[in-house]
């Protein structure tokens, strides 16, 4: 069994952050906050053009690879737009992009988008997303909206798993930057006549986050593979690997937050808008507590399948 | 050590709860959310005069100068702040702590008599110590000052500085020798912010705010007779301001984290969701809570240690960096927690009151808040060599 993405895939997805980084790169997100009516006009045209809106993650591997590699290069970005949601849109219905939601209060970072939205709850109730209006600012609210949904039916069971796994690639990509940010950091920033990089203590914090990340990628393309052999616990591992991405983040951007020193704090420093735009892929549909609830109750005693099926416990 | 429960402690302590009762401001968090730098400032040095007309304002410092309150009062006095929601003193943080400590172990007779009895009548100051280039490395900082005549000429840029927009006052580090080895060459001055040629300019942080600046000095003057301590001995001064950041304001710090923090946690997994379960019902929450009570008991016997232990005058070489570490690694895990627990809310929360504590109850803005006592002050990585080097006598690096 190979888990690795695919060289096309790969390709794919540094072809998708040269063009961000061409188009702006972090400028593109600050051009996002401080205008945010042109999220759409600015976004989805650059992604089309990489045949971003082509791709059913649905309907092959290649192509769930592909837009796995592809939310990853824009979380790379920070890009404050919802591509993991637009490509989860559900085969079955006349949307554009579908949210996963909670049960109450329901709310997305799609906030000002005119396109059609659908959402769904863990348990597959699907509604159509009738109003998701911008009320503040993105600079506080980063793009996220309380819903306005009217129920549609129970049949979305199916639609769940991609739901909640796709943007786990999103946030990666995001750690990804934060440990490239945090290591270009110490080693530029000299004290005490040499590189923070220097000092071993720094370098086992670093170590501790990129751990971290490494097991969350590692579990990430575990769970595409899943959902891609249509194994029967998909969900499960989507939300498996929901939790490692929250454990992950918050590890990583400590780090990177506490490395930084006082600069960390600051609007001039890219690693503050990272760690801002997170906020919704980390708290919603729900947090850590949620997550972990939702894991167990569903894993039940049987526990994941993981890699290594047929294990002692059975 | 006195106990707590003494009966003159127990007396003292009615008296601090009919004053609270009476003095503390109702309704002050909505009053200090969202409001204009003014109305922060009036609001602090308003309750600052209150506090000091009851003698509570200053009960570290000595008797001789509006304080001596023996620790035991100190602890009960910020127990029942605490426990009466009381507002914090933000703006006076630095006058009354760092600039009180160095005019005590350093200061002359004028610099102490002008300067704590203006802090009494709600003088502000501020700390001028880092640089761009001398963060941590604090030794390194290349403010200069040439002394001409009766005043030294400053020039130079200073980072990071709390409330400097507010400040009357700032204490100040400069290089004075700069062919001297790093810690020898340095000057303390006691500035006055209104000096020609001082630039303060606020810095904008991720939250939207900007507690902090930069300061540019461009040939300020600053006579003689505001160096404190010897030329050149700046170092061995700045340690008393160092040491008082990291120190005796832990003690407020954990009495606070203790009877107000730690209380709004509890209360907040009390709090039923929306599905009507309480946090507090599940084994695992119930877990963390009684681990940061243990770890809450843990610090405050440590602070009240170090306070008694200060006055004695047996304080360890390593000490303070210990409460320092333990505290603002507990605050910073405290935070995050009551974000777990306090769900969406905590996180579309984006204002807090400007007189609160570090733990205000806007959990996601006090974890993040939570940075400025794992980096300011010393960060963690500096606490752990001090511990390291000077505490257990690890060689060094």
């Amino acid at each position: 069994m190979n888990i690795d993405l695919s060289p096309e895939a790969l390709e794919y997805g540094d072809l998708v952050r040269k063009a961000l980084e061409s188009a702006g790169g972090d400028e593109l997100l600050q051009t996002l906050e401080s205008e945010p009516e042109r999220r759409d006009g600015v976004v989805s045209p650059l992604l089309g053009e990489l045949g971003a809106w082509d791709l059913d993650p649905r309907g092959s591997g290649d192509e769930l690879e592909a837009a796995a590699a592809l939310c990853r290069a824009v979380g790379y970005w920070a890009v404050a737009y919802p591509v993991a949601e637009r490509l989860c849109r559900s085969a079955m219905l006349e949307s554009d992009g579908l949210v996963v939601v909670a049960d109450v209060a329901p709310a997305a970072a799609i906030g000002g988008s005119d396109l059609r939205w659908a959402a769904v709850t863990l348990d597959g109730r699907r509604s159509l997303v009738t109003a998701c209006p911008l009320v503040e600012s993105p600079r506080t609210s980063a793009f996220v909206a309380p819903l306005v949904l009217e129920p549609l039916d129970d049949d979305g069971g199916d639609d769940v798993a991609l739901g909640v796994l796709l943007p786990c690639w999103t946030l990666l990509g995001m750690l990804d930057r934060a440990l490239d940010l945090v290591r270009a950091y110490v080693r530029e920033r000299e004290q005490f006549g040499q590189p923070l990089a220097a000092f071993q203590g720094v370098q086992f914090q670093l170590t501790d986050a990129e751990v971290e990340r490494a097991g969350l990628e590692e579990l990430a393309k575990y769970a595409l593979w899943s959902f891609e052999s249509a194994h029967p616990g998909s969900l499960q591992d989507a939300l498996a690997v929901r939790l490692a991405a929250l454990e992950a983040a918050d590890i990583v951007f400590r780090v990177a937050h506490q490395l930084h020193g006082a600069i960390g704090f600051c609007d001039e420093t890219t690693l503050s808008w990272i760690s801002r735009y997170s906020g919704p892929l980390r708290r919603l549909p729900f947090g850590v507590s949620e997550t972990l609830h939702q894991l167990s109750l569903r894993a039940g005693r049987d526990g994941l399948s993981g890699i290594f099926s047929g294990g002692a416990h059975r | 050590m006195t106990s707590l429960a003494s009966p003159d402690l127990e007396q003292f302590r009615a008296e601090v709860r009919d004053w609270c009762e009476v003095h503390v401001p109702t309704g002050w968090r909505d009053a200090q959310t969202g409001v204009s730098d003014e109305e922060f400032v009036s609001f602090q040095k308003q309750w600052f005069g209150e506090l000091r007309g009851a003698g509570y304002a200053v009960p570290h410092w000595p008797r001789e100068w509006g304080g001596g309150m023996s620790v035991g009062e100190q602890i009960v006095l910020y127990q029942e702040l605490a426990a009466h929601d009381a507002p914090r003193l933000v703006l006076a943080f630095v006058a009354i702590h760092h600039a009180a400590s160095t005019l005590l172990a350093a200061g002359t007779d004028e610099q102490r008599s002008r300067h704590l009895s203006a802090i009494l009548e709600g003088e502000i100051w501020v700390q001028g110590f880092s640089e761009p280039d001398a963060g941590s490395d604090l030794a390194s900082l290349r403010t200069a000052a040439r002394r001409e005549g009766d005043a030294y000429v400053v020039n130079g840029q200073k980072l990071w500085a709390s409330g400097a927009k507010y400040a009357d006052w700032c204490l100040l580090l400069a290089r004075t020798d700069p062919d001297a080895p790093k810690r020898h060459g340095i000057s303390y001055f006691l500035l006055d912010m209104r000096s020609p040629g001082v630039e303060v300019r606020p810095i904008r942080q991720a939250t939207g705010e900007s507690h902090f600046s930069e300061i540019f000095l461009n040939d300020v003057e600053i006579p003689a007779t505001q160096l404190i301590g010897p030329e050149n001995g700046g170092w061995q001064v700045a340690q008393a301001t160092l040491s008082a950041e990291r120190g005796m304001t832990m003690l407020e710090l954990a009495e606070r984290l203790g009877h107000a923090g730690f209380a709004w946690l509890v209360e907040a997994c009390r709090r039923p969701s929306a599905e009507g379960l309480r946090p507090v019902d599940d084994s695992l929450v119930l877990d963390r809570l009684a681990g940061f009570e243990t770890e809450i008991a843990g610090l405050r016997a440590m602070c009240r240690s170090l306070a008694v232990r200060h006055e004695t005058g047996h304080v360890g070489p390593a000490d303070a960096s210990v409460v320092k570490l333990y505290y603002s690694e507990l605050l910073q895990r405290m935070m995050n927690f009551g974000v777990d627990v306090a769900g969406l809310a905590a996180s579309t929360r984006i204002t807090k009151p400007m007189s609160s504590g570090w733990e205000s109850g806007a959990w996601v803005l006090d974890f993040v808040g939570s940075w400025e006592w794992t980096i300011p002050g010393g960060t963690s990585e500096i606490q752990r060599t001090i511990i390291a080097e000077r505490g257990l006598q690890m060689p060094r690096a």
